[in-house]
């Protein structure tokens, strides 16, 4: 298992963010759904060792985060791509990407060749040259991308990947993380039910801080038989299990 | 680590060949390869040695690329540095001016300001690491720059203040961050590193503080002196000379690295 | 953009016209040189070929076609990758000679559509019909005497001419 957490809890003052949260998660792509403030980018700062737990064990790759040099060798073998990432206005794309392959600690003589993989990979091979301060939202979106996959990681996290991209540039990242997840763990979390229907094996569903729902994306499907909300049998599972959950914290 | 699904682009449209043996995106990948390649200087590839990190002495030049929290940093070292001559019988200005300076850095190309601060804390080489080598080169450069003015204003009205700001501020703390920069490279660890950089600044405050005939102990004059005598000097260049020293011996090249 | 406009855009810098050279050429090189070379020795020459054309772009003269130029590259990174690797196998791309003499190299079947079309002017043309016969289809000078209705002394002279005219369409690149 590439992902072992259990009982994790991160609070922030009075607010707990993530409460009591246990998953193992293997290969493949493993979606993270949830309305905003669900704990979703909390829990993969954790993952992501940006954040120590409160509370709980958190073990990554088969390391233990908490330990300085496991720590650094997570991060090695890890990628990136955080909610709101910004960027050098002055760095062309290949600059940054290759920024980030070198404080990944990656081998100088590898960076060049896997800088223009993934440069490539993500499409942006025509512009590895422009300045990001001329690119697009969606642009700068699949830089990120780029980064966060130069370095070949075993445990590769993106938090709301697809923002800005267009519907054709959305299904190349599904094919994109498809293929990836082939080799490693791959987390996607978002709010968008549609990015992790068709790319992710499965998925987990948070609220309030809490896992509500883990199983594949066919058994949250089955969660909406008979609920109207939602446009799609997989949203319609999507509210169906919100409203559930928040009926029993009310009650 | 290298992930063969990498090379096979998305979006583009693979190029076709009149043989499907032959993968022509891997060739253009290749080819990419070279072409995008950003061939780094002489000095970046002496500080990547001495650093024993490609990534932080790329960190250390580009600096002054990030041009909002080159600035903002900038002021704040020059305003603390300015406050120092003001402040000259204060004693604890001398003491809290580095930290002043230390905190401005931190906020300039950390959370405050650093766009890809959060990704930064998630790289193996330590942002903590990354922030005492931007350090460094803000010091550096802005000495550099003192240098320049200071010999620019020669026998001018402003010669005095740009020489004090210069050679009692900017040059001292260069060398008090790179010999913490030195530290931290050694023994792997930023905080290790800027305890060095503390504890040197000090030590050299006090124990020029413990030599002074004129008063003794630690006194404003004594302190002031401290910063501003030019005995003083040749021990921040043997200071200097003891973090090259240190950091060629932990750094130097070994079969298969760098 | 044609080839000598993505040629002058590449030597000053621009690695898009670089790719988009990449992407029209290097099918059709890969195929020619596949019929001499491995899959891997292909890629390596590939790869080689177009980094020498960044680097050497700006020597590039438009007076020939810019895919004989990029075939001459090809070439002559095949052969120095097969000189590695001993006599024995530089025989496999040679075809039917000696490469000192880029003309020479280039009047084989696998050159003669790119480089006559420049150099010796469209299909019916004097020079073309001639160049068609001799050394397309292979006729020996008689034939091709006979055919076009001339001397045969004039057939030998007019060869040579055309391949004056092909060295100077290569515009002599080694």
């Amino acid at each position: 298992m590439n992902i072992e957490l259990t009982d994790v809890t991160r609070t922030f003052g009075r607010n707990k963010a993530v409460d009591g949260v246990s998953l193992a998660v293997g290969p493949g792509v493993f979606g993270l759904l949830g309305p905003n403030g669900a704990g979703k980018t909390s829990l993969l700062r954790m993952l992501a060792t940006v954040l120590p737990p409160s509370s709980g064990t958190v073990r990554l790759l088969d390391r233990d985060p908490s330990r300085p040099a496991a720590r650094t060798e997570i991060r090695r073998r890890l990628g990136y791509l955080p909610q709101n990432l910004g960027y050098y206005p002055s760095f062309t794309v290949a600059e940054f990407v290759e920024y980030f392959a070198l404080l990944k600690e990656m081998p100088a003589h590898q960076v060049p060749k896997a800088v223009a993989a993934a440069v490539e990979r993500v499409d942006l091979g025509p512009r590895a040259k422009a300045r990001l301060r001329t690119l697009s939202g969606g642009m700068l979106r699949r830089v990120g991308i780029a980064q966060a996959i130069v370095n070949g990681p075993d445990l590769l996290l993106l938090d709301e990947p697809t923002a800005g991209l267009d519907p054709e540039q959305r299904v190349a990242f599904r094919t994109l993380i498809r293929d990836l997840g082939q080799h490693a763990t791959v987390v996607v979390s978002t709010h968008l039910v549609e990015d992790v229907g068709t790319a992710c094996s499965e998925v987990a569903l948070m609220a309030e801080g809490k896992v509500v729902f883990r199983g594949t994306p066919d058994e949250l499907t089955a969660q909406g038989e008979g609920h109207q909300v939602g446009d799609s049998p997989l949203e319609r599972g999507y509210s169906a299990v919100l409203a559930a959950s928040r009926e029993q914290v009310a009650a | 680590m290298n992930d063969p699904s990498l090379n096979e682009p998305i979006g583009g449209g693979s190029r076709s060949a009149a043989n499907d043996d032959i993968d022509l995106d891997r060739v253009w990948v290749n080819v990419a390869a070279e072409v995008w390649r950003r061939h780094p200087g002489r000095l970046e590839r002496t500080a990547a040695r001495l650093l024993r990190s490609p990534g932080l002495a790329r960190a250390l030049f580009t600096t002054p690329s990030l041009l909002l929290p080159w600035l903002i940093a900038s002021a704040v070292v020059l305003a603390v540095g300015a406050l120092t001559q003001v402040g000259a019988g204060q004693p604890v200005v001398w003491l809290i001016a580095p930290a002043v300076a230390a905190v401005g850095i931190a906020y300039s190309y950390g959370p405050g300001l650093d766009p890809a601060w959060e990704l930064s804390c998630s790289m193996p080489v330590s942002d903590r690491l990354v922030l005492l080598t931007r350090g460094v080169a803000v010091f550096a450069m802005n000495a550099v720059l003192g240098l320049i003015a200071s010999a620019a204003t020669l026998g001018t009205h402003a010669s005095a203040g740009t020489a004090q700001l210069t050679f009692a501020w900017l040059l001292p703390m260069t060398a008090a961050c790179a010999f913490a920069l030195a530290v931290a490279v050694a023994v792997r660890s930023a905080m290790a590193g800027a305890g060095a950089g503390v504890g040197a600044w000090l030590t050299l405050v006090l124990a020029h503080s413990a030599t002074d005939g004129a008063g003794g102990g630690l006194s404003a004059p004594a302190l002031t002196s401290a910063i501003t005598d030019a005995n003083l000097y040749l021990p921040y260049l043997a200071v200097a000379a003891c973090c090259a020293v240190i950091v060629l011996f932990a750094t130097r090249p070994r079969r298969g690295l760098l | 953009m044609d080839d000598d406009e993505l040629i002058a855009s590449l030597a000053g810098g621009d690695d898009m016209a670089l790719r988009q050279l990449f992407d029209r050429h290097a099918p059709w090189l890969a195929a020619r040189l596949r019929k001499a070379l491995p899959p891997d020795d292909v890629e390596d020459v590939l790869q080689e070929t177009f980094l020498a054309v960044w680097k050497n772009a700006g020597t590039y003269q438009p007076r020939g076609t810019p895919a004989a130029w990029l075939w001459v590259i090809a070439r002559n990174q095949a052969a120095l990758l097969l000189r590695k690797r001993g006599p024995a196998t530089q025989a496999l791309l040679d075809e039917g000679g000696p490469v000192s003499d880029p003309a020479e190299a280039a009047a084989t079947r696998t050159d003669l559509d790119v480089a006559a079309a420049a150099a010796l002017g469209p299909p019916g043309c004097p020079d073309r019909e001639l160049w068609r016969l001799m050394y397309e289809e292979g006729r020996p000078v008689a034939e091709v005497a006979e055919l076009m209705g001339v001397p045969e002394g004039t057939v030998k002279s007019r060869a040579h001419r055309a391949r004056r005219l092909l060295r100077a369409a290569l515009g002599g690149v080694q």
